[in-house]
């Protein structure tokens, strides 16, 4: 819950989502749900030449469990508020 | 479902976890993202001829064997060569 | 007091005792991550910041042994970085000294 909230706050941010297949694709983050789909708009794949197969994408839905990682945009994500929150969210889940 | 909403009667791309490419027109889908194209073909790449297309016709994808689904700009992908296209496959998912 | 709250009674506990700390996390597909923790959940899903990656490329021989090979290391760095929990084989606080 907490990843997908902070997912949610970097919508219409441009992020790299790298994928288990090792492709590259960077856009603007349009939405996110809670398995972690990712939804991009305005494509561009890393190593073009390499990877031509997405040319004449725009925009994409990728499925979260091919996520690798995603690069960040670091001036949007305030450290402190993240570690706060994940404090809360375990001590939460404690008292369960 | 981050929604596949937006996607319903247009030519998309389906990338798989196998690294198959197959582009059609999302005629449907459901809540686990099974898929089902209309008008499908394989777009097989290879490093030594251009892209080979291999008609598939009316396609049911399950939702676990994709990776991505994208829009295709009509413009952009009639105006690409196909057979001028050299490039590996797309690598298969490794978990 | 509760002693969870405190002291290392399960396995997360340690990684919650490594937030905002620099951590090491090895990865599947031969990949080691250090990079300062500032977010996590039951996944093991993370989020870390100044974040240098290193890879390990085996190339094998021609005609060696299974196993054999030269290994090639690649590194890179990113600023802000998810990485999936699925990925993730083992997290390692900080060494404290």
């Amino acid at each position: 819950m907490l990843i997908f909230s902070v997912f949610k706050t970097l919508t219409d941010q441009r992020v790299t989502v790298e994928l288990k297949n090792d492709l590259s694709i960077t856009g603007v983050l349009k939405s996110v749900d809670q398995f972690l789909n990712i939804r991009l708009d305005s494509i561009s794949v890393l190593d073009e030449a390499r990877h031509p197969h997405m040319m004449a994408v725009k925009n994409c839905f990728i499925r979260g469990s091919v996520v690798r990682y995603v690069q960040l945009p670091a001036e949007h994500v305030d450290t402190q508020l993240l570690e706060d929150a994940t404090r809360r969210e375990v001590a939460a889940q404690g008292k369960r | 479902m981050s929604s596949l909403q937006g996607y319903v009667d247009r030519r998309v791309l389906l990338v798989l976890q196998d690294g198959r490419a197959i582009v059609g027109v999302l005629a449907g889908y459901d809540q686990k993202s099974n898929v089902v194209l209309s008008d499908s073909k394989e777009r097989i790449y290879s490093i030594d001829e251009g892209v080979e297309e291999v008609e598939l016709g009316l396609y049911l994808v399950k939702g676990d064997m994709i990776v991505l689904i994208g829009e295709i700009d009509e413009a952009i992908d009639q105006a690409v060569d196909l057979a001028s296209i050299r490039a590996e496959p797309i690598l298969p998912i490794r978990y | 007091m509760d002693p969870s709250s405190s002291g290392i009674q399960e396995p997360f506990d340690l990684i919650r005792l490594s937030l905002s700390e620099r951590v090491f996390v090895k990865l599947r597909g031969d990949r080691e991550l250090t990079g300062v923790l500032h977010a996590y959940d039951g996944h093991m899903n993370l989020i870390l910041s100044d974040v240098e990656e290193t890879i390990m490329i085996v190339d094998p021989i021609e005609g060696g042994m299974e196993g054999q090979g030269t290994v090639k290391v690649a590194k890179r760095k990113m600023e802000m970085l998810f990485v999936r929990g699925d990925g993730v084989i083992l997290v390692s606080p900080p060494s404290r000294t």
